[in-house]
């Protein structure tokens, strides 16, 4: 089972290692927010009282865009629903599926909690740390292709394990199944 | 105003009444009960996420959050029954677990809640046996420093930068028991009011840049005081170790500045601290100034004085008392009194209802004016050739030093005296606000007391007593031994101050006769 | 049914009877299977009469806390003026639970239906449906039905040609299993943390964004067509004989080490020794049952002497030391080690845990770290008490019941099987790890 690393651990880390502007080296950040997205937001906008309601479908949106939600773009949503920075990055911080640095192409959400524990999810999970060569969890694999974390229920309990990559849902993964799994990814 | 309900109930054996929906809490205040609390705070809205104010009702399922729940008819509540003590010791257990327990090395000692209520109901040891949290400090901007380890993410500050100074720049990032106060990179606590959050913090989390490892808690002096600083007359409290001015700190109330205190104001008190004070009486010698007797200097003040055209450069710094008297001065010479104010931007705090960094930075100038000080950039202006120039307590700009040594001869009643003065004649040192007791009148016309929080440097005299003399020595009857008695004779003769005693001002202050009353306070 | 099997006999096919029925999924399958009869029914009716009949069939809430249904919705005053809300709980992340994601995939309009019909009987002329962010599959089927609903014109601003507005939209939740509770799913549809309120006020005074919401169980909502065609009293037939407080079906969300796992759906009051070991096929191969938690993590587990002994309704289960709670059923082997899987729901609880409340925030964090100290065999016999205890602070003094909650399971394991604790702590190590690697 893998220890409570996070709980005890430091938020330095995630301060030092991704910058502060959280976009690519040198190039000035680009807005999420013009064209159709922007009309998309627009419509989502209608359907709530206020202004603040749409901010998880537009941190959804951004996401869905850039692959993560860095510091530059908390600012923009911030901006564009008339919200501080500081209250986006405090909402962001509490939702654990926005990510905050980038993850690998394919994110391998495997869930261990009781029901599935019970079912042997820990092996699934050894053997997508083993399949992927990540080795370890939270770690992106060297090519960038994947990243491997444990995560709480994933209300699939029945169809043991379930495995969510990136947003693709997978019931009934284990052990035997994972090669052929990642060898079917892009 | 419509009628509000009164509703009766019994706190620790107490019988309480008050009004329909007041909180446990605060009933049991008006009750003389303290309910050991956290999160909740009079100035900012309900949080009920510290969990150490739950209160047993006789009756009720489960414990109640007394910051959270309202009164209702015939409760019988108990704080200290042994639920309501087991809740609390489970609570500060909790907030310890994780907690540095570095007392000797944290600001907040001698101060803190944690502390204070652990002492009291707390466990005396701890049974955690696991790895501490651990995050490190973290500067927030402005005068503040975050300590995570020791924050017990009661969200005071939080709620106070939203609600209060409207700069939502606090936040509370991640969840469970990783959760801290964070904040946006790039945007910090500048905001002018933001020094408040290290007050309102319970415990060391949030800690003052100026302040730190600078003195304990302890070893401080406390004296209510007003702050100088600007129009507004925010309470404050001076604070002192060993005559040294080391912090400013507000003072509640609800009619000025309710809890806070804007940061210009709790920053800038280095200069009553000031080096280079006149500590002696002086008279001019030839070409040189000598140090001499009061006695001596008062007399050479009072020739210089005599029979000639005084122009009074008075300070917006001045009390009402040493106002009152050097008006008289004024008078009795025939003479004008003015004034200068630096001014600079003003600040409000939004969620306070008329509450700002006044532009006008000096805390009496509402005072001078009502006792017949021109409020003017160009004090000097209206010379005239033979003029005596009287100058106290006024800083002088370059320009105004040449115009002052064309004056026939200058008579200096100040702190510090500044280069090029040529011709004056007498100096007379006094204290500075700190170091005299006295009233201001804000700029809402309520005068309000402040009380003497350090010594005076050398022979330096409160500055109402030094201006008595001047008075007496030209010519006029003054027996005053207390500054209270010159307030009474302030009083006497200007009918807006009329029925003002130091008494009726108490610690609060009072307006003067036709000042617009703030909502709701007690005529 | 019993999906992914295929239904037993014994099951009570309501809620569950298109489960594995693609074309369920559309507009046009649905009415096919007699579907939006009863909101055309119901938006001729008056919203009190709905409310009523609602009332009058026992109907509890099936998202854990079994509320009466008509009742909750008698609180919302009409005629206030105030813009009303409904919110349809479809965060589904109780450990255990898995039916809310069957109702949404296989009949996604039963879903829109009960909103539909709810929404109208609250004077609601919005209802949101929240759903989790994990369940990638129910999002998709729930966005599509809603435009084709919207497109018909069966819902939106003219909901089947009656005039009368009723919107429906699904919103999105980000990871986070504490928006299940009513008042962390206003705040997060709100737009803010998904940190639960203080009550007063209750929602149906000042609800989301401070107006009068009701906030329904998705299963709970997709009874109420059914309870409108049917009829009050035929809904009350589902229950035992002598309990009319429990009445209707219930689908039961089976996982764990069981035969056949899946949901089954049974009337209230059916016998949980027969559900376990006739419908769900009883133990794996070679293993016998050692523990259940019938409703969810947050109920008390049970032994197999309470559980066999116990009926499957909200009495019921009380009656053997339980809940029936989401009805998330964990079943549990002799081959799996108490002490680990408790200390991993006690993981649980702590990751998920808003950080509000003092004792949460920190005591499901400390009680995680002394049940894996435990379980890694460097526990001691003091670190009992010391759970116990923070268990007791961490019960019945908190904004919500997460913190109760974590001390369940860690009150009923020590209670229940002490002996696996202590041969832990005495044997310095987990006896089941031990003998799976011998």
């Amino acid at each position: 089972m893998a220890t409570s690393k996070e709980m005890g651990g430091t938020h330095a880390e995630s301060h030092a290692s991704h910058g502060s502007a959280g976009h690519l080296h040198g190039e000035p950040y680009q807005p999420v927010f013009v064209g159709e997205r922007r009309r998309q937001l627009d419509e989502l906008l209608t359907r709530y009282p206020t202004k603040m309601a749409a901010l998880l479908p537009a941190l959804w949106m951004v996401q869905e865009d850039r692959g993560w939600v860095s510091e530059s773009a908390m600012a923009e949503v911030g901006e564009v629903l008339s919200l501080t920075p500081a209250y986006v990055k405090g909402v962001v911080t509490f939702y654990t599926m926005y990510h905050q640095h980038p993850v690998g192409k394919h994110f391998i959400q495997v869930c261990t909690t009781s029901p599935c524990n019970v079912c042997g999810a820990e092996d699934v999970v050894n053997a997508f740390l083993k399949h992927t060569k990540c080795g370890e969890l939270g770690v992106t694999s060297d090519d960038g292709r994947f990243t491997v974390i444990e995560v709480e229920c994933l209300g699939a309990c029945g169809f043991a394990t379930p495995v969510m990559i990136n947003s693709d849902f997978i019931e009934s993964v284990t052990p035997e199944k994972v090669p052929d799994l990642l060898s079917k990814l892009p | 105003m419509a009628d509000v309900k009164t509703i009766n109930l019994t706190i620790e054996g107490r019988p309480v009444a008050v009004a329909e929906g007041t909180s446990i809490l605060e009933a049991a205040r008006t009750a003389g009960v303290l309910i050991p609390h956290y999160c909740y705070h009079p100035a900012l809205p309900v949080a009920g996420v510290c969990r150490m104010c739950l209160v047993e009702v006789e009756k009720a399922p489960k414990l109640a959050p007394a910051c959270a729940t309202s009164v209702a008819e015939g409760q019988v509540v108990h704080v200290h029954s042994e639920k309501a003590r087991e809740a609390r010791k489970g609570v500060l257990e909790m907030l310890l677990i994780n907690h540095p327990l570095d007392c000797p090395i944290c600001d907040q000692a001698g101060e803190c809640e944690l502390q204070d209520y652990t002492f009291q109901e707390g466990r005396k040891d701890s049974r955690y046996k696991e790895p501490k949290r651990f995050n490190p400090m973290e500067d927030f901007g402005g005068d503040v420093v975050y300590v995570p380890n020791r924050c017990i993410l009661c969200t005071r500050c939080v709620r106070y930068m939203d609600d209060v100074a409207q700069d939502p720049v606090l936040n509370v990032s991640e969840r469970g028991d990783r959760a801290y106060i964070g904040k946006f990179e790039g945007k910090d606590l500048t905001h002018p009011w933001a020094g408040n959050v290290v007050d309102l913090c319970p415990v060391g989390a949030l800690l003052s840049k100026d302040f730190l490892n600078k003195a304990r808690a302890w070893e401080l002096d406390r004296t209510a005081s007003i702050c100088p600083n600007c129009t507004q007359g925010c309470n404050a409290i001076i604070e002192t170790r060993d005559n040294v001015v080391v912090r400013m700190r507000p003072r509640g109330n609800p009619d000025v500045n309710e809890f806070f205190l804007c940061d210009t104001g709790r920053l800038d008190y280095r200069w009553m601290n000031g080096p280079n004070r006149l500590e002696l009486p002086a008279v001019r010698n030839g070409t040189v100034l000598v140090d001499a007797d009061w006695d001596v200097a008062l007399g050479a003040a009072a020739t210089v004085l005599r029979g000639k055209r005084a122009l009074v450069l008075a300070s917006p710094m001045l009390s009402n008392e040493a106002l009152h008297l050097l008006s008289r001065v004024v008078k009795a010479t025939g003479g004008t009194g003015a004034f200068r104010v630096a001014r600079g931007p003003e600040a409000p705090l939004p969620g306070v209802k008329d509450l700002a960094l006044r532009s006008e930075r000096a805390a009496n100038v509402v005072g001078a004016e009502k006792l017949g000080f021109t409020k003017t950039d160009t004090p000097l202006a209206g010379m005239r050739d033979g003029d005596v120039l009287l100058i106290v307590n006024h800083a002088l700009t370059e320009a105004e030093i040449a115009t002052a040594n064309r004056a026939s001869a200058v008579v200096f009643v100040g702190t510090t005296l500044p280069a090029g003065l040529t011709n004056v004649a007498a100096v007379l040192p006094i204290t500075n606000f700190a170091e005299e007791e006295g009233t201001f009148t804000n700029l809402r016309g309520r005068v309000q007391r402040f009380l003497q929080a350090k010594a005076a440097p050398g022979l330096a005299r409160p500055s109402w007593f030094v201006l008595a003399d001047l008075l007496a020595s030209l010519g006029e009857t003054t027996n005053y031994f207390v500054p209270s008695e010159v307030f009474a004779a302030l009083a006497a003769s200007h009918p807006e101050f009329a029925g003002l005693s130091y008494d009726a001002l108490g610690l609060r202050g009072l307006p003067v006769v036709g000042a617009a009353q703030p909502a709701g306070a007690p005529s | 049914m019993g999906y992914p099997h295929a239904p037993h006999a014994r099951e009570t096919v309501v809620l569950s009877k298109y489960f594995g029925d693609s074309e369920a999924t559309t507009l046009d399958g649905w009415r096919k299977r007699g579907g939006y009869v009863a909101l055309e029914k119901a938006l001729g009716m008056t919203p009190a009469e709905i409310v009523g009949i609602v009332k009058d069939s026992g109907l509890r809430g099936r998202g854990g806390a079994g509320f009466p249904t008509g009742m909750k919705w008698s609180f919302m005053k009409p005629g206030d003026g105030k813009p009303h809300y409904l919110c349809c709980n479809a965060d589904e992340s109780e450990p255990g639970t898995f039916k809310d994601r069957e109702i949404m995939r296989w009949t996604p309009h039963a879903l829109i239906e009960g909103c539909a019909i709810g929404a109208y009987a609250i004077g609601a002329e919005t209802a949101y449906i929240y759903i989790r962010g994990e369940f990638t599959e129910p999002l998709q089927r729930m966005e599509a039905a809603v435009r084709e609903a919207r497109a018909a014109g069966v819902i939106g601003p003219n909901a089947m040609g009656t005039g009368k507005r009723v919107d429906v939209w699904v919103h999105k939740g980000a990871g986070a299993y504490i928006c299940g509770e009513e008042t962390a799913l206003m705040n997060s549809l709100e737009g803010r943390r998904g940190n639960p309120r203080i009550k007063p006020p209750f929602p149906a005074v000042a609800g989301v964004f401070g107006q009068p919401t009701t906030i329904n169980n998705v299963e709970t909502l997709a009874a109420v067509p059914h309870i409108l065609n049917n009829g009050a009293e035929w809904y009350k037939k589902f229950a035992r004989p002598d309990n009319p407080k429990s009445t209707g079906t219930k689908l039961w969300s089976v996982c764990g080490n069981v035969a056949r796992p899946g949901n089954y759906e049974v009337v209230m009051g059916f016998p949980f020794k027969d559900f376990l070991y006739d419908l769900c096929g009883g133990p794996l191969p070679g293993r016998k049952f050692k523990a259940v938690i019938p409703g969810g993590s947050s109920v008390p587990i049970m032994n197999m002497e309470e559980a066999e002994a116990a009926v499957m309704d909200y009495e019921g289960m009380v009656a053997k030391g339980s809940m029936l709670g989401s009805a998330g059923c964990i079943v549990i082997d002799d081959a799996q080690c108490m002490v680990k899987q408790i200390a991993r729901l006690a993981r649980f609880y702590a990751h998920e845990s808003c950080a509000q409340c003092t004792q949460c925030r920190e005591g499901t964090a400390w009680t995680t770290k002394i049940m894996e100290r435990i379980e890694a065999g460097e526990g001691s016999m003091d670190d009992l008490d010391t759970l116990l205890e923070i268990g007791d602070s961490m019960t019945g003094k908190t904004i919500c019941v997460l913190s109760d909650s974590c001390a369940v399971p860690v009150v009923s394991g020590i209670q229940k099987w002490r002996h696996e604790f202590e041969a832990h702590i005495n044997g310095k190590r987990c006896p089941f790890r031990a003998a799976a690697a011998a």
